[in-house]
């Protein structure tokens, strides 16, 4: 079951808005601010597809992440997963969209709990929704692992007998116990060594071609992203500014930010030398962003109206959208 | 990147360094026979996973192991011509900061959130160049200007948390080269910065380079640094180098299979890979360590004689040295494999 237009997650005018600053009675005298980690994104994923949100630190794609997790609360906006409101969820219809919408973290040694053993971590989310004995659960958890390319007799085994790797791939299993339909990876293998994020990444990717999967990609790194992604939204201080399928936004970025953001990356050969820009400053604070376009500050292409008037998303090419003024019709 | 006058004589060299540490499993061979060095105006870069010894490598360079259970048990650290390991602890005081400093990339962790940036900096150079008064002052301004920060005199009496992340790089910056060391020694955590603010401060490192002709060797774990930034990179697994080289050569025509596998294991920016090399397996327990390659067991051309000891170092040419059984019939065994 998918929305009318065939997306599975369809995000609109998403925001999230913290309250900042000011002693307890600020509310009440009407100053308080507001951190605006997420500030109205709309995004659509298609079934069986990887949909990556880069951007940095304090850019919203963690908090939007949380947000589709049902992990925090949005000020504003809709979640449609398979065309309904999930913000609008009784209690039972809360708890399926908990089950078909599951995630794995990125720290493989935070994200799983140390006094359990893997049975335990695999079988908890089985144990909760499900009505399977003990019995049927452990031989579940068997399947899981050798799914995920471990052996069903690490189960009795606790999570610090394992490697970086094989962590996340216990973290991978736990998110595969409820068929879920979409799984959330925020950074899955920033965490990890070289010689295993390849591992990781080709795990996730055979997973999805199996079982039909749909990931919401959450990651800083841009070949990662490239690897992974069918679809990618550049998000900057809470909005997203660019989004296409992932050849064309990468043959062809057209927001300054998504330039200076691939420029910025390590190159893959000694002698690939990209023009460098390099931005001044850092990503300005989210609590007091910056007017007009969030990004005029450090914008090299800067142009008179950026400090003042907000920009809107056009295509200047079909299906490639972009927020920003010096592609206006 | 690298031109030839930019780069002088040896300032650095590292022979046969053996760092062991003592523990209840056994002893962990952490460094385990490393040598290589390191010219003047050269960056070299120490490439390896969690555990192949890449930092108690430069800690041991530093002589900072923590001891016990550490114990740098062989080896040579020539310094300027100097074996520091030699030194007693007083000397070694001298060395560490002024002829050899590390930078850390973190800019966040890396300042002392209870002094102002003008003790910060400061501090090295009345301890080494026994600076005070309006001399210790005036050098101050100078380093941070060196950096780039804007008006110098004024922000140094800030405290940390008063400057932006990039200019708390810019400081740290400023204390790794206040002494105008010989060596400068990057050591990247792994968990990566944003791209755009690690851009900035290879920029910053690239800039202090080319003023003071510093040495540099970066510890990353990534070969995207590696390119960018490194005239030579030496590749770590489990407490040796198994191959290293001129960064050109080794991206172009690796020979160690470890280094191989590395490369084609990160994906690419720059093209659309349908399906990326995956390196089997983990890197092994270093108190488990058997007489064979330690590669062995992940190594897609691994053979009988790889099971039965460990390969010397072969020499490839121009440089280039790797360790690995498949060199054998081809090249000559380099000098240094004596030291295996």
């Amino acid at each position: 079951m998918t929305s009318e237009n065939g997306s599975l997650l369809q995000i609109r005018n998403l925001k999230k808005h913290f309250a900042v600053g000011g002693g307890m009675f600020s509310g009440f005298m009407g100053t308080k601010t507001w951190l605006k980690a997420v500030d109205g994104i709309n995004l659509d994923i298609e079934p069986g597809t990887t949909y990556g949100l880069v951007g940095e630190s304090g850019c919203g794609k963690s908090t939007t992440a949380k947000m589709v997790l049902m992990l925090e609360e949005p000020t504003e906006g809709e979640i449609l997963f398979e065309g309904q409101d999930a913000l609008d969820l009784d209690k039972d219809g809360r708890k399926n969209y908990k089950s078909s919408v599951q995630a794995v973290f990125q720290d493989p040694w935070a994200s799983l709990n140390p006094r359990m053993r893997v049975e335990g971590i695999v079988g908890e989310p089985l144990e909760v929704n499900t009505t399977m004995t003990k019995g049927e659960i452990k031989s579940k958890v068997g399947e899981l692992l050798e799914e995920v390319g471990l052996q069903p007799y690490q189960s009795r085994l606790y999570p610090h007998e394992f490697s970086g790797g094989q962590r996340q791939r216990i973290g991978v299993a736990r998110s595969l116990a409820l068929n879920p339909k979409l799984i959330v990876l925020d950074e899955p293998v920033s965490a990890l060594d070289v010689s295993i994020r390849a591992q990781i990444m080709n795990l996730l990717m055979d997973l999805q071609k199996e079982h039909g999967l749909t990931y919401l990609l959450i990651a800083h790194h841009l070949a990662t992203v490239r690897y992974m992604c069918d679809k990618i939204g550049v998000m900057y201080l809470g909005r997203l500014v660019e989004e296409a399928q992932t050849d064309e936004l990468f043959d062809n970025p057209l927001h300054p930010y998504t330039r200076a953001l691939m420029s910025a990356a390590l190159p893959s050969h000694p002698d690939d030398d990209r023009e460098e820009i390099i931005l001044q400053g850092e990503v300005p604070s989210p609590v007091n962003p910056p007017s007009g376009c969030h990004f005029h500050e450090r914008c090299p292409s800067v142009i008179d109206e950026c400090s003042t008037v907000e920009p809107e998303k056009t295509f200047p090419i079909d299906e490639h959208g972009v927020v920003c003024h010096l592609y206006k019709d | 990147m690298a031109s030839e006058e930019r780069i002088g004589e040896i300032v650095l060299e590292v022979k046969d360094l053996q760092t062991y540490f003592v523990t209840r499993w056994g002893v962990v061979k952490a460094v385990d026979g490393v040598s290589f060095n390191l010219r003047k105006g050269e960056t070299l870069g120490i490439v390896g996973e969690s555990g192949s010894g890449k930092s108690v490598t430069t800690l041991s360079m530093m002589r900072l192991v923590p001891s016990p259970p550490g114990h740098i048990v062989g080896g040579e650290v020539i310094l300027e011509g100097e074996n520091i390991l030699e030194l007693n602890e007083k000397e070694m005081e001298k060395v560490r900061g002024s002829r050899i400093a590390m930078v850390l990339q973190d800019p966040m962790t890396a300042l002392n959130p209870v002094f102002d940036i003008e003790d910060q900096v400061g501090e090295a150079l009345k301890i080494h160049e026994g600076l005070k008064g309006g001399g210790l002052k005036e050098t101050v301004v100078d380093m941070l200007r060196k950096v780039r920060i804007p008006a110098p005199d004024v922000r140094m009496k800030d405290y940390p948390h008063q400057l932006s992340g990039g200019m708390r790089q810019r400081v740290v910056g400023a204390i790794g080269i206040s002494c105008n060391p010989a060596v400068l020694i990057a050591d990247e955590p792994t968990t990566s910065l944003d791209a755009t603010i690690q851009a900035q401060y290879l920029r910053l490192l690239r800039e202090l380079q080319e003023s003071t002709g510093v040495g540099i060797i970066f510890i990353t774990h990534d070969f995207g640094i590696v390119a960018k930034m490194c005239d030579r990179v030496a590749v770590m697994y489990a407490g040796k180098i198994v191959e290293q080289g001129d960064v050109r050569q080794i991206f172009n025509s690796p020979q160690h299979p470890y280094t191989e596998a590395l490369i084609n294991s990160v994906p690419k920016m720059e093209e659309n890979v349908d399906r990326l090399y995956s390196i089997p397996g983990n890197p092994p327990a270093l108190w488990d360590l058997k007489q064979e390659c330690s590669f062995a067991d992940r190594c897609p051309y691994v053979f009988d004689k790889c099971r039965e000891s460990y390969p010397p170092t072969y020499d490839v040419g121009e440089g280039q040295i790797a360790a690995c059984w498949k060199l054998e019939e081809n090249v000559e065994v380099a000098e240094l494999a004596e030291t295996q």
